[in-house]
């Protein structure tokens, strides 16, 4: 048996994280609100279409990713105490107003003949867009100091890769027609250029490029 | 998206066939199966060895099927219908007038949470339901589906909704798959009662979720707490389908006092309950024995002399 009293080195030569990270306290607590508003509006809006969508088999997919994205608001709500914000409802909010334009154009469709246009706006533009805004976060932040960050985004991304193929299924199940490609396609650049006049779910610079003003 | 969807507006494929509670209660083929030769002698509860008892079993397991479908769609609608407290709303809620409920637009956003949560497990009953279902013969559609369910989740104070649905409505979930559970296991149906089983847990903590919000929601606001409690005593009375849950042997379903306790009841609430449940039995026996005697009048001379309707047991009490 090793001698246990023998020094060794604090990080074992296959744990490669590193202190340094893009983020300070502020701007990854301003990110969670963020992140925590955007998820609750896709749960809500998740959990208002299931009674709009006549298919059944979507009807039930939606009321699961419902609850995946009502954790992930969980989620991010108990992490902003840990990051200097008492009060969470503070920083829950939008990226910006353009945003706010883009969750009301993804919500909007409630007619039972817009299954398409429901899931389009979701997993087409939203969730490949959280994801990006997630993954570059998880890339970006500090894998030491801010480790519980980053369990969270791990648990959230294994979700979210899970009901983007879903949906994605989904999808391409409902469309049919040259017509309803048409249809998916129009809808998905219509939401495509409202995100991208957003800057991405945190705003400019969701997925690290800098703000066009700069 | 509008919030407050009515319940005309909930979605269905075409293999589904709607009808109201009005239209149920009128049926009067439903009364005239109430038979003493078709069932047991001691107990009219759906039992393998009811004679028609694979057919009521089948009919009870649909009836769970879309009861479980308006389940999901009520919390979801409850997910999306109010604005969570303390945040300040943006886009379409913030200007988007809620009618009749201005005391009463705001939710706690862990009671969303909550809320979500119940949409995936209700997700995942239908989920069972529809296998259930293929499992003991019966195809989706093959029963018509009454939204009362979906109408006491429309309600724009979200503690009525909570009263109505997940103490009324999903307390009788608790006593139905008690029901079903026994059936499984009576009928030698692992299957079955193994599913029965997995769904009666969550039931007990949804009921469990609606006792906490409607103490916690209502405890500086007791005229809110007795009208959602009145609320709930309207469904519960509603939800007895007529007496077919209730304490009696006469009614198909029994109640499951004691999961009932597990979810938060008190025993004062599940007397109550009972006696609402009784009474509706009772109103429902009267009924039809006043509807066979003026069915005894128009054809006199054909049924025997002092015809006492079929199947049909003075009315009980507590």
């Amino acid at each position: 048996m090793a001698d246990p009293y023998k020094p060794r080195a604090p990080f074992a030569p296959w744990d490669r994280r590193d202190l340094p990270g893009l983020f300070d306290v502020e701007e990854t607590a301003r990110r969670v609100g963020n992140y925590k508003w955007a998820e609750m509006k896709l749960f809500e809006a998740l959990g208002g279409w299931v009674a709009t969508v006549p298919e059944l088999d979507v009807k039930m997919r939606l009321g699961t990713h419902c609850y995946k994205h009502a954790w992930h608001a969980e989620l991010w709500h108990k992490r902003l105490p840990e990051l200097r914000e008492m009060n969470p409802d503070r920083l829950t909010v939008p990226a910006n107003d353009a945003f706010v334009a883009f969750v009301e154009g993804v919500t909007e469709p409630e007619a039972p003949g817009l299954t398409i246009e429901k899931l389009v706006g979701v997993y087409r533009v939203f969730l490949p867009h959280l994801v990006g805004a997630y993954t570059f976060h998880l890339n970006a932040t500090s894998e030491i100091t801010d480790a519980p960050t980053i369990r969270s985004l791990k648990f959230i991304l294994q979700d979210d890769m899970e009901d983007w193929r879903e949906g994605e299924m989904l999808i391409q199940s409902l469309i049919e027609t040259p017509e309803e490609v048409d249809r998916a396609a129009a809808h998905q650049a219509r939401l495509e250029k409202l995100i991208v006049a957003a800057g991405g779910v945190a705003g400019p610079g969701s997925i690290g490029r800098q703000p066009a003003s700069v | 998206m509008r919030t407050f969807l009515p319940v005309e507006d909930l979605a269905r494929d075409d293999r589904f066939v709607r009808y109201t509670m009005r239209e149920r209660m009128a049926d009067k083929r439903a009364s005239a199966r109430i038979d003493a030769k078709e069932r047991s002698k001691t107990s009219n509860r759906i039992t393998p060895d009811r004679r028609d008892g694979a057919d009521a079993a089948r009919g009870l397991m649909h009836g769970i099927l879309v009861g479980e479908i308006q389940a999901l769609e009520g919390a979801g609608r409850t997910c999306h219908d109010f604005r969570v407290t303390g945040i300040a709303e943006r886009g379409p809620l913030a200007t988007q007038p809620i009618a009749d409920a201005a005391p009463a637009a705001e939710v706690p956003f862990a009671l969303k949470l909550d809320m979500a949560r119940q949409a995936w497990d209700e997700a995942r009953h239908v989920e069972i339901s529809v296998k259930l279902a293929e499992w003991m013969g019966s195809d989706i559609g093959s029963v018509a589906e009454n939204t009362v369910l979906f109408e006491a989740a429309c309600s724009t104070d979200p503690v009525l909704r909570l009263a109505g649905v997940n103490r009324a409505l999903e307390g009788l979930a608790i006593d139905v798959f008690t029901t079903m559970k026994e059936f499984g296991e009576l009928a030698q149906d692992p299957y079955l009662a193994f599913c029965e089983d997995w769904m009666l847990a969550d039931e007990v903590t949804h009921v469990k979720m609606g006792s906490d919000w409607l103490r916690s929601l209502t405890a500086n606001d007791p005229a809110r707490r007795e009208r959602a409690l009145e609320f709930q005593r309207v469904v519960d009375k509603m939800f007895s389908f007529g007496g077919t849950r209730s304490d009696s042997m006469d009614s198909p379903i029994g109640l499951a006092r004691r999961f009932r306790e597990l979810a938060g009841f008190t025993d004062d609430e599940v007397a109550d309950i009972a006696e609402v449940s009784l009474q509706a039995l009772n109103e429902r026996k009267q009924s039809i024995r006043a509807a066979r005697q003026s069915s005894a009048h128009s054809t006199a001379g054909i049924e025997p002399a002092g015809f006492e309707p079929a199947g049909i047991e003075p009315a009980e009490t507590a």
